[in-house]
C-alpha cells in the first residue's frame, strides 16, 4: 500500500473509522444520543467533503482493485446524502419507541461503507464484497424493532431471500470467472469481447453466468418477479428504515448493475437488453397495478418502488440500445428518487412520531388542516413520485423516456408503457393528496412537535426536489460525466 | 417605458405566482386580507394583459415566421444541453386568449369571495397558480416549457374540484386528472421523439424544443403520423372530444362556480390552441391525415352534444353539454382548413369562454341562493329576481347565437367554412341550431317563465336578486359579448396573421408532399 492508494482509499476508510468513532461515543456516553448523532452527522460531512476532494483526482489503488472515476464520485455523494438524511429523519420516530439511536446511525454508517465499496470497485470480488457489506446492515436495520412481529417478519424474509440471491450472484461471477480467467472489470469485459466476437450465439456457459448474475441484481434491486421480499420488510421496518431501504440498497443494487452489466459484460449488452426489457416492463406495470389496491402508504411506496425500479431500468435498456442518455437518465433518476421518495418516507415517520399511530391511509385523512407544511411537503413529493413538472421526479421521468425515444424500435413501446404506467401511478398517489386535502381526520389526534434534525431534513430534500426539477442542468455535467467514466461509445 | 424592451410576457405569466407568495405569507385567520391580495394580482395581472395588447397592435403582422409573428419573444436557455429554452412569444391568438384569461380569472376570484369561505388561503393559492399554468400555456414557445405549464394546470385544478367540489367531487377530480394525464403523458413522448428526431437530422440540440425551429422542419411521412395522433389525443380530451368528453360533465357538475367559469372559459381552449399552435404546424401531414376522422368526431359532438343537453334535468350539466357542441364547432372549424372555419373556430372558442363562462357565473349565483341546481325545481325567477332573469336571458340568447351578440359571428364563419368544405356538413350542422335554439330556450322558460315553484316560493326572502358584487362580475362578459357582437373585427384583426400562417402550414401542396 502506497500513499497515494491512502488518498484514492480515505473516504471509504472515513466511513470505516467514522461507524467505529459512533460506536465509541456510544460505550463512552451509553444512550447519549445527541452525541452518536452529532459524530454520525459531523463525519457524513467529512466523508462528503473528502470523496469530492479525492473525485478531483481519479486514480486506482491497491493494484487496481479499488477505482475512483467519475461514477465512484457521483454515486458515493447520492450515498452519503441517503444515509445522512435517514440520520435526521430517524430520531422523530426511534425515541418515542425506545430504540437505541447510536446502533442505528453506526449500522447505517457501515452499510454506507459498503455502498462506497460497491460505486468504487474495480474488480468483481472487491464487488461482492461491497455488496454483502451494504445489505448485511440493511437485515440488521429491517428486524431491528425486536419486539415487534411485523419487523421480525419483514426481516427473516429479507435476509433469507437476500442471501439467496446474493449465493445467486456470487455463482453467477464464479461462471465469468472460469469463462474469462479473471475477475478484475477491465479484464473481463475485454475477454468477454473476444470470445463473443464473431459467436452468433451465446456459449452455454456464459448464458448460465448472465442468468444467474441478473437473477442475482434483480433480488437486490426489487425487480419483478423477484420483487416478493421488499413489500413485507418496507411495511414490517420501522419508518426510517423502511425509507433508508428504499432508497440506498437500491441505489447500490443500480451501481452494481453499472458496474457488472454496463461495465464488465457490455460486450453481451444485446442479450442483456431483452432481459432487462422484459423485466423492465414487467417491473413497472406489476409494481403500479399492485400498488393500485394497497391501503396502507408504507406498503404503497414499496410498491411504488418497484415501479420507479421499472422505470430506472428504461434507462438501462436504453443504454443496453446504445444511447449514453440512457444511462445518464438512470444516474439522473437514481438521485431525484432518493431525494423524493426519502421526503416521502420522512413524513410518514414524521406522521407516526407517537407510538402506535399506523401508516394506514386513515392516518393521512386530514392532514392538509391539521399539518399544512407537512401536508404540503407531501404533495410536492407525491407530485414528484407521479412524475408531474416542474419536480425533479417529472424530469427523471423525461430523461429516461428521451433515452427510449431515442433508441427507437421497441424500445419506443417501452417508452409508452412507462408514461401509461405513470399515469396509472398518478392514481394511487392522488389518492393520499385526497385523504390529506378532501377527508376529513378521524377523531382529533393531538398535534405534535417534530425536531429541528426532521425540519432540516424535510427542508433539503424539498429544495432539492424542487431545484432538480427546476434547474436540472445543475446536475447535468455531473451526470454525463458519470456516465463517461464507464459508458463507451456504443454505436 | 418601451415595451418591446421589457419582459412584459414574463411578468404576466409570474405575477399571479408573486401572488401566490405573498397570500403564503399572510396568516390564513385575515381572510379579507387573503381575498383583497389575490384580487388585487389578478387585476394587476389583467391591466399587464390589455398593456401588451397595446404594445401587440402596432407590429401585428411584421414579424413571421412558418409557426407564426411572434412578439416580445424572449428566450434564455434553461437546460442548454438539451436545447432547452425558457422561450414566450405571443402573436394575435395568444394575445386574444391571454386576455380571456386574465378577464376570467379576476372575475372568478371576484365570484368566490361569497362561495368559498373554508380554507380560503389554498383556495386562492391554487387559483392564481392555475392562471400561471394557463398564461404559460399560451405564451410558451418552447415544447417542453409548454409541456410543464400544460401540466401546472392540472393540479390547482385537481385540488379546487376536490377540495371545495361538491358531493361527489373525489370521483369527478380523480377522473379529471387521469383522463387528463393519459393523453399528456404520450403527448410527452411524442415531444421527445420530436425533439430527438430533429436532432438526429441536424446533428444538433440546439433548437430541438423550439417551435419556430420546429414548424416547417419537414419531418418524416410516417413520423408525423404517430406523432400527429399523440398530440393529438392529449388535446382531444382537453377540448374534449368526442368520444373523450365524459370527464367533462362530471368536473362541471362538481366543480364550484369558479372553478367551472375557468374551466369552461380556458382550461377547453387549451385543448383547441394546442391544436392550431402545436398540432398543425409541426405535423401538417399527419394532420391532413386525421383531419377527416377529427372533422367527424367534430360533426358528432356538435349533435350528440346538443342533443344529450336536450334532456338534462341538471342545469350545470346542461351547459357542460353545451360546451360540448359549442367545442365541437371549434375543432370543426380547425380542421377544415379553411379560413373562414379557422377564424370562426378562434373566434367562437373567446365567445365561448365569454358566455359560458357568465352561464357558469348565474348558475352559481342561484345555486348560492337555493342550493339546488335541479331545473325541474325552477320557475317563475323572472317574477321573483327580475334582474337576474334578464341576465340569465341574455347570455342564453348570446350562446343561442343570435345576431348582434358574439355567439353568431364565430358560429356564422364556422357555417361558410362548412358549407365551402362541403354542403352536407354544413347542412347537419345548421340543422342542430334548432336543437341548440331549443335546449337553452326552454332552460330559460323552465327557469324563468311560468308560476313561480313551490320550491322556490319556499324560500321566500333568501331568494334575492343579484347584489351589485355579482353584476359585477357579469357586467364585462357582457360588455364584450355584446362589443365582440357587433365588431368582431376585434378579435378577427388580431388573429389574421396565425390564420395565414396555420393555413401555410396546412396547404396541401405542401404538407401532403412530404408524406409521398
Amino acid at each position: 500500500m502506497t500513499l497515494s492508494d491512502l488518498t484514492v482509499i480515505a473516504p471509504f476508510a472515513a466511513v470505516v473509522v467514522l461507524a467505529a468513532l459512533v460506536i465509541l461515543a456510544d460505550i463512552v456516553k451509553p444512550g447519549n444520543r445527541h452525541l452518536a448523532l452529532g459524530v454520525a452527522l459531523a463525519g457524513l460531512v467529512v466523508v462528503g467533503l473528502l470523496t469530492l476532494w479525492t473525485g478531483q483526482t481519479p486514480g486506482t489503488a491497491f493494484g487496481g482493485m479499488y477505482k475512483v472515476d467519475s461514477l465512484t464520485t457521483f454515486l458515493d455523494v447520492i450515498f452519503v446524502a441517503i444515509v445522512a438524511l435517514s440520520c435526521l429523519f430517524a430520531p422523530d420516530y426511534l425515541e418515542p419507541r425506545g430504540l437505541p439511536i447510536a446502533e442505528f446511525a453506526a449500522i447505517l454508517v457501515f452499510a454506507l461503507g459498503g455502498a462506497m465499496l460497491v460505486a468504487a470497485s474495480a474488480d468483481l470480488l472487491v464487488l461482492f464484497l461491497g455488496l454483502e457489506l451494504m445489505v448485511i446492515p440493511g437485515y440488521m436495520l429491517a428486524g431491528y424493532h425486536k419486539r415487534d412481529a411485523l419487523s421480525t417478519e419483514g426481516a427473516v424474509k429479507y435476509f433469507l431471500l437476500g442471501s439467496f440471491s446474493s449465493a445467486i450472484f456470487l455463482f453467477g461471477l464464479a461462471y465469468v470467472w472460469g469463462l474469462t480467467g479473471s475477475t478484475r472489470i477491465a479484464d473481463v469485459a475485454a475477454r468477454v469481447g473476444e470470445i463473443v466476437a464473431g459467436q452468433a450465439i451465446l456459449s452455454p456457459g456464459l448464458a448460465m453466468g448472465l442468468a444467474f448474475l441478473t437473477a442475482g441484481v434483480a433480488f437486490k434491486m426489487a425487480a419483478v418477479p423477484f420483487h416478493y421480499w421488499t413489500p413485507d420488510a418496507y411495511q414490517g421496518s420501522p419508518t426510517p428504515v423502511t425509507g433508508y431501504l428504499s432508497v440506498g440498497p437500491k441505489v447500490g443494487a443500480f451501481a452494481v448493475v453499472l458496474r457488472v452489466f454496463a461495465e464488465a459484460l457490455l460486450p453481451l449488452r444485446q442479450e442483456w437488453l431483452i432481459v432487462i426489457f422484459v423485466l423492465a416492463a414487467l417491473t413497472m406495470t406489476l409494481g403500479n397495478l399492485v400498488a393500485l389496491t394497497q391501503d396502507n402508504v408504507k406498503r404503497m411506496l414499496a410498491y411504488s418502488s418497484i415501479a420507479h425500479t421499472g422505470y430506472m431500468m428504461v434507462g438501462l435498456a436504453a443504454y443496453a440500445a446504445g444511447i449514453m442518455q440512457g444511462l445518464e437518465g438512470l444516474l439522473f433518476y437514481g438521485a431525484a428518487y432518493a431525494f423524493m421518495n426519502l421526503g416521502a418516507f420522512a413524513v410518514i415517520a414524521a406522521l407516526q412520531k407517537r407510538p402506535g399511530v399506523t401508516s394506514r391511509l386513515e392516518t393521512f385523512a386530514g392532514l392538509g388542516r391539521r399539518e399544512p407544511a407537512l401536508g404540503i411537503l407531501m404533495v410536492l413529493f407525491l407530485l414528484s413520485l407521479t412524475g408531474i413538472p416542474p419536480t425533479a421526479g417529472f424530469f427523471a421521468k423525461a430523461y429516461v423516456i428521451l433515452a427510449a425515444v431515442q433508441a427507437g424500435g421497441w424500445l419506443t413501446v417501452l417508452a409508452v408503457i412507462a408514461v401509461l404506467n405513470a399515469a396509472a401511478a398518478a392514481f394511487y398517489y392522488l389518492r393520499v393528496i385526497v385523504y390529506m386535502y378532501m377527508r376529513d381526520p378521524v377523531g382529533e389526534p393531538a398535534p405534535v412537535a417534530h425536531g429541528a434534525l426532521l425540519r432540516l431534513g424535510l427542508a433539503v430534500t424539498a429544495v432539492m426536489t424542487v431545484i432538480l426539477g427546476l434547474f436540472p442542468g445543475l446536475l447535468l455535467p455531473s451526470v454525463s460525466a458519470a456516465a463517461q467514466a464507464i459508458g463507451v461509445a456504443l454505436r | 417605458m418601451d415595451i418591446s424592451s421589457f419582459p412584459i410576457l414574463s411578468l404576466i405569466i409570474f405575477l399571479p405566482l408573486a401572488g401566490a407568495f405573498v397570500i403564503a405569507i399572510i396568516p390564513r385567520r385575515n381572510v379579507a386580507a387573503i381575498r383583497g391580495t389575490a384580487l388585487l394580482f389578478a387585476l394587476a395581472t389583467w391591466v399587464a394583459s390589455l398593456w401588451l395588447v397595446l404594445g401587440f397592435l402596432p407590429a401585428r403582422d411584421v414579424v413571421a415566421s412558418a409557426a407564426g409573428s411572434f412578439q416580445f419573444v424572449e428566450a434564455v436557455d434553461w437546460i442548454p444541453l438539451f436545447g432547452i429554452q425558457y422561450k414566450l412569444g405571443a402573436d394575435g391568438l395568444s394575445v386574444a386568449l391571454v386576455v380571456l384569461t386574465t378577464t376570467l380569472s379576476w372575475i372568478s376570484i371576484l365570484a368566490s369571495f361569497s362561495p368559498i369561505r373554508e380554507r380560503v388561503k389554498e383556495y386562492m393559492i391554487s387559483f392564481l397558480v392555475l392562471e400561471v399554468g394557463m398564461l404559460g400555456v399560451f405564451l410558451a414557445l418552447d415544447l417542453f416549457l409548454f409541456y410543464i405549464f400544460w401540466e401546472v394546470v392540472l393540479v390547482p385544478m385537481y385540488l379546487i374540484i376536490g377540495i371545495w367540489g361538491g358531493a361527489n367531487r373525489i370521483y369527478a377530480t380523480i377522473k379529471f386528472v387521469l383522463y387528463t394525464l393519459v393523453g399528456s403523458l404520450l403527448m410527452l413522448v411524442a415531444i421527445l421523439a420530436t425533439a430527438y428526431t430533429f436532432q438526429a437530422a441536424t446533428g444538433s440540440w440546439a433548437g430541438a424544443f423550439d417551435l419556430e425551429k420546429l414548424a416547417g422542419a419537414g419531418f418524416d411521412g410516417t413520423f408525423q403520423l404517430f406523432a400527429f395522433a399523440a398530440f393529438a389525443l392529449a388535446f382531444a380530451i382537453k377540448v374534449p372530444m368526442f368520444p373523450f368528453h365524459t370527464w367533462l360533465p362530471d368536473a362541471h357538475v362538481e366543480a364550484p362556480t369558479a372553478g367551472s367559469v375557468i374551466l369552461a372559459g380556458v382550461l377547453l381552449k387549451l385543448g383547441a390552441y394546442g391544436f392550431i399552435r402545436f398540432a398543425i404546424p409541426l405535423f401538417p401531414h399527419g394532420a391532413h391525415v386525421f383531419a377527416p376522422l377529427l372533422i367527424a368526431l367534430s360533426v358528432i359532438a356538435i349533435i350528440y352534444g346538443a342533443i344529450v343537453a336536450l334532456v338534462q334535468p341538471d342545469l350545470k350539466k346542461l351547459i357542460a353539454y353545451s360546451s360540448v357542441s359549442h367545442m365541437g364547432f371549434v375543432t370543426l372549424g380547425i380542421f377544415i382548413f379553411q379560413a373562414q372555419g379557422l377564424q370562426g373556430a378562434i373566434l367562437q372558442m373567446v365567445n365561448h369562454g365569454l358566455i359560458t363562462g357568465a352561464l357558469f357565473l348565474l348558475v352559481g349565483v342561484i345555486y348560492e341562493r337555493t342550493h339546488d341546481r335541479t331545473l325541474a325545481k325552477m320557475g317563475g325567477l323572472g317574477a321573483v329576481t327580475p334582474v337576474y332573469s334578464a341576465a340569465f336571458g341574455f347570455f342564453v340568447f348570446a350562446s343561442v347565437g343570435l345576431p348582434g351578440l358574439a355567439g353568431f359571428v364565430g358560429e356564422f364563419l364556422v357555417f361558410q367554412g362548412a358549407f365551402a368544405f362541403n354542403p352536407w356538413v354544413g347542412v347537419a350542422i345548421t340543422f342542430v341550431m334548432i336543437f341548440a335554439a331549443a335546449y337553452l330556450l326552454w332552460m330559460v322558460q323552465r327557469m324563468c317563465f311560468g308560476p313561480v315553484s313551490e320550491f322556490l316560493a319556499g324560500l321566500g326572502h333568501h331568494l334575492t336578486d343579484m347584489r351589485p358584487v355579482e353584476i359585477l362580475t357579469l357586467a364585462p362578459l357582457g360588455a364584450l359579448t355584446v362589443i365582440l357582437g357587433l365588431y368582431p373585427g376585434l378579435v378577427l384583426d388580431l388573429i389574421a396573421g396565425p390564420v395565414k400562417a396555420v393555413l401555410a402550414a396546412v396547404d396541401p401542396a405542401v404538407a401532403m408532399s412530404i408524406g409521398r
